[in-house]
């Protein structure tokens, strides 16, 4: 293949047909690069020109896609994530999902800058990939083992310099557990959306890496500017100097619960005990079952929780989190605050491959039909399911993942489970996907963030409005304006759509901002990568995902939270709040404006013009 | 009049536990309640530049941040709660 001309790049796509057992090397085209960057950006266009946006998620015709970025491999901190983008079983709309570990730099290290997977194997297979050969091989001997033991099977590959890292799905992905995870380096999961269910669709177990190829870097002057200034500014900002490495994520309970934002109980309430909270913070967790921190590759913040505690049966297990929202929704979303039972469970969801947010979202959906005696004790295996039941935590994500019992029932997620029993009200979720650890009603820009995520209720991917509630001076905008809320939520939204089609890590954004990204990706490519043509291309990549979503059948009407937050308010600084319809809908109507889209959600066709996408190729 | 301060993350070592009761004048603004608090160089140093709170400090009243109110000039009612702490985040 020619050498491709823009650095930073290896300009090959590998495409695996699991159907046919075949792979193969397509050039990556130049200008879809510069028109989409990497990472989310890249990934969503080569979806949109491989699958139908209508298709089955979990027949062959779905793809996923995982793409790399041109600041991968330059040594840039935190640049070395994934993101994979998907059509999701959980939703039927886009699915995005994006880890940290290792796996994302070893994958570009491989040679590639994109790798597409369609079709589906008819029985288990892993692919291998150096820059020598990419290749499918059977895996029957790993089918049913778990993320940890396959990631440490293959893992078995690696050579002096050329580590082989590891992504892989466990039993909930083979069991098409709606919300199943993949993960890499045993414990950095690519969470939300189902992926692990595409992936055991297709019958692929794992996705295995290694090589030394490097990047070339076109003007290093500049390059090295924007890493000197992103260097100095992470060492200013507290928050990645200290506070993620003293804490972790989970250093946020108290604080969301002091603003009346914790979620309870399914989100009927905000309502805890301090003495409940204190259980699950994070000086609790730092105190008790943290051994220590740890980062993922080429990240000096270090929020990664190693953590020890006691077994069941006496004994000692060790594993990675909980991190913030495994800690609420696995916790007092269920009205749970023991931390071991939710450590333990944790430990269950990274071996088993489920995703922690939906799995607790639907046990809390589980708990409140149980409540309304739509689930007997019967059905249940004689599991107590009040709310509070740490038993029930532990037992059913072991049951949901393997679809055991009642189990199967959870393993299709909040919305289908509360649906078959008449009570589709009772699942808190936007677009089928579970509403993470802040309630709405306590930020008007956090429910609209939730509302237009294109992949359902996200704080990443809808906009993470909750740091604008906590923080004076400039940044801060008041937490019920219905006026400044589509801009501030469509502007974090561009802030994730960035970093996500860079490689790097949300947290990077307490520091700065997209300056020295610019110089950044602008030096390594040697092209103009601008702060003005990187909001071009976070536009760009905005309206690509909602014109997927219209495809898929997506409608003014997704974008609306469940009835409970317009119905039942919360108590916020001795005021009543909810987020009425009429509200909703106002919001929803300046957004659309802001985006550029029709008053029913819609790109139109001019819009898909000036933003220069076009049609899709499939 | 008695207000209530909590403290998060490394400043419940700094200020000694994870609340306090603080007995201010009638009257009182957070600025002069913090200034009650930092009682000693350390504690000062860590939340105040010169008059003004250090750009990472965060303090809220009753759940609301001081930026959204008066800032340090912020009145006090008795059986307020302060909160302070560094800027944090998560996810």
């Amino acid at each position: 293949m020619p050498d491709f001309p823009i650095s930073g790049y290896h300009g090959r796509v590998l495409v695996a047909d699991l159907t046919r057992g075949e792979v193969r090397t397509v050039p990556l085209d130049p200008d879809t690069a510069l028109s989409y960057l990497g990472g989310r950006g890249l990934a969503t266009r080569l979806l949109y020109d491989t699958i139908e946006p209508a298709c089955d998620p979990l027949g062959p015709d779905n793809a996923f896609v995982i793409a790399s970025s041109p600041l991968v491999g330059s040594g840039a901190p935190t640049a070395g994530r994934g993101h994979m983008v998907f059509k999701s079983p959980l939703t039927g709309v886009i699915g995005t999902s994006n880890s940290g570990g290792t796996w994302g730099a070893a994958f570009k290290s491989a040679g590639y800058d994109a790798l597409v997977v369609t079709g589906a194997s008819a029985s288990p297979v892993t692919i291998d990939i150096t820059p020598e050969r990419a290749e499918i091989l059977p895996a029957d001997h790993l089918w049913g083992r778990t993320i940890h033991e396959t990631n440490d099977a293959l893992a078995a590959a690696s050579e002096p310099g050329r580590p082989a890292r590891v992504l892989c799905i466990g039993p909930a992905g083979e069991n098409l557990v709606r919300f199943a995870a993949v993960a890499n380096d045993r414990n950095r999961v690519y969470g939300r959306c189902g992926p692990g269910a595409v992936w055991g669709a297709k019958k692929l177990k794992a996705v295995r890496v290694r090589g030394r190829e490097k990047i070339a870097v076109a003007d290093p002057e500049k390059y090295k500017s924007g890493l000197d200034q992103a260097i100095y500014l992470m060492k200013q900002a507290p928050v990645t100097k200290r506070l993620m490495r003293d804490l972790g994520t989970a250093g946020l309970v108290e604080l969301i619960n002091l603003i009346a934002m914790l979620p309870h109980k399914n989100f009927q309430d905000c309502l805890h005990r301090d003495e409940d909270v204190e259980r699950i913070s994070g000086e609790t967790l730092a105190k008790t079952v943290l051994e220590k921190a740890g980062s993922c590759y080429l990240c000096p913040i270090g929020c990664q929780r190693h953590t020890r505690v006691a077994g069941r049966d006496g004994g000692e297990e060790r594993g990675e989190g909980p991190e913030y929202e495994t800690m609420v929704l696995m916790g007092p979303l269920c009205g749970i605050y023991d931390m071991a039972a939710i450590t333990r469970a944790n430990y269950r969801a990274n071996e088993l491959g489920l995703d922690t947010m939906s799995f607790g979202g639907t046990l809390a959906c589980a708990m409140e039909l149980a409540e309304r005696g739509l689930i007997g004790r019967e059905e249940a295996g004689g599991l107590d399911l009040a709310f509070g039941s740490a038993d029930a935590l532990e037992a059913l994500v072991v049951m949901t993942a393997r679809r055991e019992g009642l189990g199967a029932a959870l393993a299709e997620g909040s919305f289908r489970l509360a649906a078959g029993r008449g009570r589709p009200e009772c699942a808190m979720t936007v677009k089928k996907l579970e509403i993470p650890a802040y309630d709405p009603r306590a930020s008007l820009t956090q429910a609209l963030g939730y509302m237009t995520s294109p992949t359902g209720a996200c704080h990443l991917r809808g906009g993470y409005a909750v740091s604008l509630a906590f923080f004076g001076g400039a940044r801060e905008i008041p937490r019920f304006s219905l006026l400044q809320s589509p801009i501030a939520i469509r502007n974090m939204q561009n802030v994730g759509i960035l970093q996500d089609s860079l490689g790097v890590c949300r947290f990077t954004g307490y520091a700065f901002s997209a300056d020295p990204w610019a110089r950044m990706a602008s030096g390594v490519t040697g092209r103009d990568f601008s702060v003005a043509r990187l909001e071009e291309i976070e536009n760009r990549v905005a309206t690509l995902e909602r014109q997927f979503n219209v495809e898929a059948g997506v409608t003014a009407d997704d974008d609306s939270l469940p009835a409970r937050f317009a119905d039942v308010p919360i108590i916020v600084e001795g005021k009543e709040r909810r987020v009425t319809r009429e509200d909703q809908d106002r919001m929803k109507r300046d957004y659309y404006a802001v985006r550029g889209w029709d008053a029913s959600g819609r790109p139109a066709p001019e819009l898909l013009r000036s933003l220069r996408i076009e049609e899709s190729r499939r | 009049m008695t207000i209530k301060a909590k403290f998060f993350a490394h400043f419940r070592d700094l200020f000694g536990g994870r609340t306090r009761d603080l007995t201010v004048a009638g009257g009182a603004s957070a600025g002069d309640a913090l200034e009650a608090l930092c009682d000693t160089p350390e504690r000062r140093a860590e939340v105040f530049s010169g008059g003004e709170l250090k750009p990472h400090i965060v303090v809220m009243l009753n759940g609301v941040p001081i930026q959204s109110l008066k800032g340090l000039s912020t009145p006090l009612a008795p059986g307020d709660t302060l909160a302070v702490f560094p800027i944090l985040g998560g996810g």
